[in-house]
């Protein structure tokens, strides 16, 4: 009698530990996705404002065609790569790496640093380059501990019977890491 | 990494070298877990604060009760059991206290325990009862009287700096995996920001247009990433419990001066009228901060109405048969008064406020995390803490800004003599009474500041009586002494400011940095005196700027921080030597005292109480 009511006390918490870690790492989870959607936001918001960028310094910028060129590009590549997060990262490094060597080349025209709207543009391109560094930021944060929580004792013995697979980082691609140092 | 920031470090000759690093989750782990002890310490100094303060207002209760238990058994025949019950209260509490004071009698425990809840349940009741009634109202309120307070405009978009204000709040609370507050701007004389609110959804940043010029980008960053951070940690809901416990001390003594005083009663129907008939969107915001303010200034000083009830301007014999009859409540008035005074000052506002540098440093740590660039914050401070810090209409909530917001040097309170002018022309504004039958009229100058800010809060809500008065007030001041007007922003500069015009918002900030430059602070007169919980302690809500880089550095900043004093601190510390016995003789004599005032008021509570019972007993048989 007092062995099977140890028993099921001793199953009730088991049973309890299990259902708290699997509502632990669901919410884990989500936050990953939460995260993984803000880059895409921001993602977006970027292409959105390169055309913007691109109208803008065209006219002072006639000599500089290929750098312009290379972001259009870059642009347009980042967002056919779709939702794979491997590739996705790869075109957005990229597209990043082109748009350092504009901004690198704008300070060459004071004329158009100047102008008000450029600074406001530039800002708000910094701004996003920022936004997409600082989201970076916080998915790489939420998937190193949804995997931490994955892969440790003892949420390893059933993370994967429940359905939980480890995520991917968001890494910097080769063309990243070309320590392209630009001061604004 | 293309991340466009730009680093400055100091020169390496100068650079401070912690002796440890610590990383920022350390950092945070370890603030959390100093957060946890010292809030178990805040409640264990609330409770002891709570002893003396139970055993005051307990017995009221109980006499209240007995009072009208009397009068409606002088009406209707109360049945038996009531009488019985009531002689059984006053058994168990006489053991109590029998026990408790001098000559102390033994008890047995199983008495000596009913006995103690009978002497301290309901008074604790009666407090966490208040404290969180407080807390629910002025939650429902949120934070839009205090924005009003402030004068916080919305950032213009098309400006650089004010656009990459919203840039970096958006970016700050994209790496804290937070919804963005919403940010509003203070044309205010000092350098400072403050996250405030009731909650993360509704929590509003606040910085000043001064930060805004002050500091690069890198440093706004830091600056916002402990702001947000901050939101994110929990902490509004927090500094909002504590200013609940020091606005709770104000409605106990408001409730005990009632009787007495007609500010005190004042006091209560208004935030009676608040809880039951709040009026909704703005008014009501404006009526939930004017209310707090009130209660959070009542703790600080208002024997005014107790004195002006035992020391009234006329004489009379119904008076003084009346002043006899309430005499037992003019001791527990004082021991209400004094234990809230001493305990709030020494013992939960210190534990309180040590509790908030926890909640500082851990927010640092976080921003670090954040930013990943303990620099940027660090060089932030760094400027802050040569630079003043002031913001007229923050003091309420001093403890939220980044950094203390206390006039640093330059201001100063005005003097006795413009003290009584400005007075006498708030008097001569009034709209009815003319300037001749007013000269008689005794200044109550802290009085008179709680109608002023009233009327400008007002006056911004578009009332055009309040705006006359205020004009009237300005020209009355102008008339007697131009100079000391001149410190004062133009009313009518405000009231457009606020409107949006810009040529007048430019005018006020000439006018304030006129100010600001030549010594010669008012503020005050506009804000109201201190009002916020940092009043309210011996020991200052926010920690050192000092220490707070030192942490910094340990977590990779290179502040240039001056090498530690040795002789100060030795000199520092033979002072402490010295006055700490001083100190602690003063505190036991203050505790002496309310021992003493405690054991009066009960005595005399007794008494009273007994006299009044045996008079509606023998009317009641007769």
């Amino acid at each position: 009698m007092s062995m099977g009511l140890i028993l099921i006390i001793v199953v009730a918490v088991l049973l309890f530990l299990v259902v708290a870690a699997f509502n632990q790492m669901v919410a884990l989870r989500n936050r990953v996705q939460n995260g993984w959607a803000e880059i895409d936001v921001q993602l977006k918001r970027r292409h959105d404002l390169i055309p913007n960028l691109v109208e803008t310094v065209r006219g002072y910028m006639q000599h500089e065609r290929s750098v312009l060129e290379a972001v259009t590009q870059a642009r347009s590549s980042a967002i056919a790569a779709g939702n794979n997060v491997l590739q996705r990262s790869a075109a957005e490094s990229a597209l990043t790496a082109a748009l350092s060597g504009l901004f690198a080349r704008v300070e060459n025209y004071p004329q158009l640093r100047a102008v008000e709207s450029t600074q406001l543009l530039q800002e708000q391109l910094t701004s996003t380059e920022n936004r997409i560094a600082f989201a970076r930021q916080f998915y790489n944060d939420e998937v190193m501990k949804y995997n931490t929580a994955q892969t440790t004792f003892p949420r390893n013995l059933f993370a994967g019977l429940l359905g939980f697979s480890p995520a991917t980082m968001f890494t910097a691609a080769d063309a990243d890491r070309a320590n392209v140092q630009v001061k604004i | 990494m293309a991340t466009l920031k730009s680093v400055n470090l100091s020169p390496a000759g100068q650079r401070y070298l912690p002796p440890d690093r610590e990383s920022f989750l350390d950092a945070q782990r370890r603030n959390r877990h100093a957060t946890w002890r010292l809030s178990a310490v805040c409640v264990m100094a609330a409770v002891v604060m709570g002893i003396p303060l139970t055993l005051v207002i307990t017995p009221l209760l109980y006499g209240v009760a007995l009072i009208a238990a009397d009068i409606v058994n002088y009406f209707w025949k109360l049945p038996a059991f009531v009488w019985e019950f009531a002689g059984e209260i006053a058994r168990f509490g006489s053991v109590a206290l029998n026990w408790m004071f001098p000559p102390h009698q033994h008890a047995d425990p199983q008495a000596l325990a009913l006995g103690a809840a009978v002497m301290l349940l309901p008074g604790i009741l009666l407090s966490i009862t208040l404290w969180m009634a407080v807390h629910m109202l002025f939650r429902r309120s949120g934070v839009g009287g205090a924005l009003l307070a402030l004068d916080a405009r919305e950032p213009n978009q098309s400006e650089l700096k004010e656009l990459q204000l919203a840039d970096v709040v958006q970016e700050m609370a994209i790496a804290a995996g937070l919804p963005a507050p919403r940010v509003m701007l203070v044309d205010a004389p000092g350098a400072n920001a403050a996250a405030i609110g009731t909650s993360p959804e509704d929590a509003r940043i606040i910085v000043s247009r001064r930060l805004l010029d002050d500091l690069n980008r890198d440093e706004l960053e830091g600056v916002l990433a402990h702001l947000i951070a901050s939101v994110g940690n929990g902490d509004l809901s927090i500094a909002f419990r504590m200013t609940a416990v020091f606005e709770t001390c104000g409605l106990l003594l408001a409730v005990v001066n009632s009787p007495f005083g007609p500010q005190s009663r004042r006091v209560l129907w208004r935030i009676l009228r608040y809880s039951l008939w709040s009026p909704s969107g703005e008014a009501g915001a404006q009526e939930a901060a004017a209310v707090a303010d009130m209660l959070s200034r009542n703790v600080g000083s208002n024997a005014d109405d107790i004195d002006g009830f035992f020391n009234p301007p006329t004489k009379s014999r119904v008076r003084s048969i009346l002043n006899f009859i309430f005499f037992p409540i003019l001791f527990t008035n004082l021991a209400i008064k004094m234990s809230l005074w001493f305990f709030s000052g020494v013992l939960l506002g210190p534990s309180l406020a040590l509790l908030w540098h926890t909640r500082q440093y851990l927010a640092d740590a976080s921003a670090v995390q954040l930013t990943r660039n303990p620099d940027g914050l660090a060089s932030a401070l760094q400027k802050l803490k040569d630079e003043p810090g002031d913001i007229p209409g923050g003091g309420w909530a001093s403890h939220l800004f980044i950094v203390d917001p206390k006039p640093s040097g330059g201001g100063r309170a005005p003097d006795m003599r413009q003290k009584q002018m400005l007075a006498r022309a708030w008097a001569a504004s009034e709209p009815q009474t003319e300037a001749t039958a007013t000269p008689a009229v005794p200044i109550n100058f802290p009085a008179m500041q709680g109608q002023l800010s009233e009327t400008m809060r007002a006056a911004f809500a578009g009332d055009a009586q309040a705006m006359d008065r205020l004009r009237s007030l300005y020209q009355n001041v102008a008339a007697v002494d131009p100079a000391f007007a001149a410190e004062f922003p133009n009313p009518d500069d405000l009231i457009a400011a606020r409107r949006g015009d810009v040529a007048a918002a430019m005018r006020l900030r000439a006018n304030r940095s006129k100010r600001s430059s030549q010594p010669a602070g008012q503020s005050q007169a506009a804000e109201g005196g201190s009002s916020s919980p940092s009043a309210m302690s011996i020991v200052g809500f926010h920690s050192s700027l000092q220490r707070r880089l030192k942490r910094l550095a340990r977590m990779g900043a290179h502040p240039d921080l001056e090498a530690p004093d040795r002789k100060g601190s030795i000199v520092v510390f033979v002072i402490y030597a010295i006055f700490a016995p001083f100190g602690l003789l003063i505190a036991a004599g203050i505790l002496l005292v309310i021992a003493i005032m405690t054991l009066m008021s009960l005595t005399f509570l007794l008494v009273w109480l007994a006299f009044i019972h045996k008079a509606f007993t023998l009317l009641g048989h007769g």
